[in-house]
């Protein structure tokens, strides 16, 4: 168990790394114009392959920037301009997932593999050299030994 | 330990298969409409004939909003006279709307008059406001709204004639189906 622990805490200081990037790069009160581009490159292009709002140059995505502009412009919070979109188009208009539980997963499969990854290479090690050992005969070691022996002759 | 490893197997891959299946067989876009069982937008707006028509207009009897576009081949052209004939069928308890998702009213007359028009109202929609109220990805896509006012079902894709027949069930009173 003890030589686990290396490979645990190597996986918790990657998680733990991942969530105070994240938290850092958040940054200082943004103004209306930021807020409204930070949603619009929160919210998905409803006629696009994976674009945001704000990276797509169709007829949709340009009205609903004018949306969030109007929105925000008329005091509406993030989330209000979020839920305005949510109500039209369901939880798929966000191109982030709105639920902690969904941002903790990645960290905890990657957890997880570098813990299996760990355990799987921790139990190799002890049978390979036991192997190298017991390949060794009786026989081989007394050659080793009468050569030995001839050679101080 | 070796117990423990063999139910690590399907206790990954069963979840993960699962994962992919679900994810594969679908159309990323066609989630559940969050408009289910709510009342419809409402909107005021031009068809292509120059009246304005309002969704009060509708009020009391159940319609179908479809939006399609000039540009939407082969979907839409499949899926016009499937709308021409509910409306031909069902036009006394049922009202139908057209509304041009992303399209030049010309070129919407022109297809209407290539494909005929059955006689329903088409909407004019220039910002797409409309479309994005409904949560409209890409035509075609039709919203079946009961006499309530209530959106019933969204169709995702053309329909077509046995489709419509089973979707109509939901808004029509029994006896006009």
């Amino acid at each position: 168990m003890r030589r686990w622990l290396p490979v645990v805490a190597l996986g918790l200081v990657i998680a733990v790394a991942g969530i105070v990037v994240t938290l850092v790069t958040a940054g200082a009160p943004p103004t209306d114009g930021e807020r409204a581009a930070t949603l619009a490159a929160e919210l998905r292009c409803p006629d696009c392959q994976g674009l945001s709002v704000a990276d797509s140059p169709t007829a949709s995505a340009r009205e609903i920037r004018r949306q969030i502009d109007e929105l925000v412009a008329g005091g509406a919070t993030d989330d209000e301009v979020r839920a305005h979109f949510v109500a039209r188009y369901g939880e798929w208009i966000r191109l982030a997932p709105s639920s902690a539980a969904l941002w903790l997963t990645p960290f905890a499969v990657v957890l997880a593999g570098v813990v299996l990854l760990g355990a799987w290479l921790v139990r190799r090690r002890p049978r390979a050299t036991a192997a190298v050992g017991a390949t060794v005969t009786e026989a081989q070691r007394r050659a080793v030994h009468e050569e030995a022996e001839a050679l101080d002759a | 330990m070796r117990a423990l490893r063999w139910l690590l197997v399907p206790l990954l891959v069963v979840p993960v298969t699962w994962l992919l299946f679900q994810g594969f067989g679908r159309d990323p876009r066609e989630v559940a409409s969050p408009l289910l069982d709510r009342a419809a937008p409402s909107w005021t707006l031009t068809t292509l004939d120059g009246e304005t028509l309002s969704s009060a207009d509708l009020a009391g009897r159940p319609y179908l909003v479809n939006f399609w576009a000039s540009w939407c081949i082969p979907a839409c052209v499949d899926e016009h006279p499937v709308l021409a004939a509910a409306h031909e069928r069902h036009g006394d308890e049922l009202a139908i709307v057209g509304v041009l998702y992303q399209d030049d009213p010309a070129d919407a007359e022109g297809f209407l008059a290539r494909y005929g028009d059955a006689g329903y109202p088409h909407l004019v929609d220039p910002d797409g406001r409309l479309a994005i109220d409904f949560g409209v990805t890409g035509p075609p896509e039709t919203f079946f709204v009961d006499a309530d006012g209530l959106v019933r079902y969204r169709q995702f894709g053309p329909l077509t004639d046995a489709r419509m027949a089973d979707l109509l069930g939901l808004v029509l009173p029994v006896a006009a189906r």
